[in-house]
């Protein structure tokens, strides 16, 4: 906890310094001499920062459902907004609050399947191109906010299935895991190919799959207090 | 070091404090909002605890609106100092231009208010500069000089009064994110808009 302390602060300090930096560039470049913009710095700046913000654009939707239309549509929304009535509070806030009510409506959804965490079949996997539900490859950042709307308990423990040849660099996957503890979910496991297959179900996790085949709707009718397996989309 | 001010009559103080109120109340309007919704965004998606310890802090060091935005996935993700680093070199590189206009009317001044004037040298807070028209450099520096304290001041009580609101109230946070995506949306349409007036 402390070290992630550090390295928020650590992070705040960066971002202060670059800024801070460009500030003072110029003071930096004419020190003492007091003049205006070089025209060609001026013309450089006015085409580059466009290009910049369009890459951050870019960058951003990919934390968005950007799968769905949704997004897009709110995005339009924003663009419109601001070329018509010039006021970029008015369009930030439509757009957002417009966005908010298309997502909880439901017209978006995580289409991940079901999510399965025991030690046998773990659906996370980190593999050398990057982590996965299931067959899917996922931005890490998203995925606390999966496990949420799955409505997995946080004092569940999430086995990470860790594919062979990433073995050896686990860098990633305990940043990972740090990052799941960041939201709550601190007990975290990574687990082996080997030791996956080698696991044996216990008892109560056979009993609790066979109850599971019967129910109509798992994801309603787990009770509390027991442990849940399997986790169903709130799409299904 | 701010005695020099007191070159300066009293009542023309207050005056040029009333002024620089006055010119700032829109700033007022679009800096508390924003910085709540910065505050809030920290407070549900940023993964710290006391949250508005860290608003607080980011929203007086950085002085930057849409920075205050993007730090906060790469909190979350405790990402690497190298991209933060180009993150911001990013999103904050217009900032190295703004200081040229200031070049002449800011010579020679202390150090430490100098330091404090380049620190807060965000969009609005440039134009209100540039839109000053007192001649008298002395003057014009007390101007700027609370011109930037009254917009610091906004953007902190903003951005802490939201992190606390998100952390206390259930705020419905599903989507939130996109707040960050139509400020850029923004940037971006206002930038073509310029561009298009000036080439086109």
């Amino acid at each position: 906890m402390a070290e992630d302390v550090l390295h928020t602060a650590g992070i705040v300090a960066v971002a202060w310094a670059v800024t801070f930096g460009l500030r003072s560039l110029p003071f930096l470049l004419f020190a003492g001499r007091g003049r205006d913009v070089p025209p060609s710095v001026e013309r450089f700046g006015s085409i580059i920062s466009p290009v910049i913000i369009a890459g951050l654009i870019v960058y951003s939707y990919s934390a968005l459902e950007w799968r769905t239309a949704w997004p897009y549509i709110a995005g339009v929304l924003v663009v419109v907004l601001q070329v018509w009535r010039r006021n970029a509070l008015l369009s930030i806030i439509a757009g957002t609050v417009v966005y908010m009510c298309l997502l909880s409506a439901g017209c978006a959804s995580n289409d991940y399947g079901d999510i399965v965490l025991d030690a046998a079949h773990p659906s996370i996997r980190y593999s050398a191109q990057g982590f996965l539900i299931g067959e899917r490859y996922v931005d890490p950042r998203r995925v606390p906010s999966i496990l949420k709307s799955y409505d997995v308990p946080t004092d569940r423990v999430i086995h990470i299935l860790v594919d062979e040849e990433s073995e050896r660099d686990l860098k990633p996957a305990r940043a990972f895991m740090g990052l799941l503890a960041h939201n709550g979910y601190r007990r975290s496991v990574l687990v082996t190919k080997k030791r996956a297959e080698s696991h044996v179900r216990t008892e109560e996790e056979m009993a609790l799959e066979r109850q599971q085949h019967h129910a109509p709707s798992p994801r309603h009718a787990s009770p509390s207090g027991k442990r849940q397996i399997r986790y169903k989309g709130a799409s299904d | 070091m701010l005695r020099q001010f007191l070159q300066i009559a009293q009542f023309e103080r207050r005056a040029i404090l009333r002024r620089a109120f006055v010119n700032s109340l829109p700033v007022l309007m679009g800096y508390t909002t924003m910085g709540f919704a910065a505050g809030v965004l920290l407070s549900v998606k940023g993964g710290v605890s006391c949250a508005p310890a860290w608003s607080f802090v980011i929203a007086a060091m950085l002085v930057s609106g849409t920075m205050s935005f993007a730090i906060v996935p790469a909190m979350a993700a405790s990402e690497s100092f190298f991209a933060v680093a180009l993150l911001t070199l990013g999103i904050n590189f217009r900032y190295a231009l703004y200081g040229f206009s200031m070049l002449a009317k800011w010579k020679g001044i202390p150090v430490v208010q100098k330091w404090f004037l380049v620190h807060s040298l965000a969009d609005e807070i440039y134009a209100l500069d540039l839109a000053c028209t007192i001649k008298d450099p002395l003057k014009n520096r007390l101007y700027c000089l609370f011109n930037h304290a009254f917009c610091v001041g906004y953007w902190v009580l903003g951005s802490v009064s939201g992190s606390i609101a998100g952390s206390a109230l259930p705020i419905p946070s599903r989507g939130i994110e996109f707040a960050m995506v139509a400020l850029f949306l923004v940037i971006f349409t206002d930038q073509m808009k310029g561009f298009f007036r000036h080439h086109g």
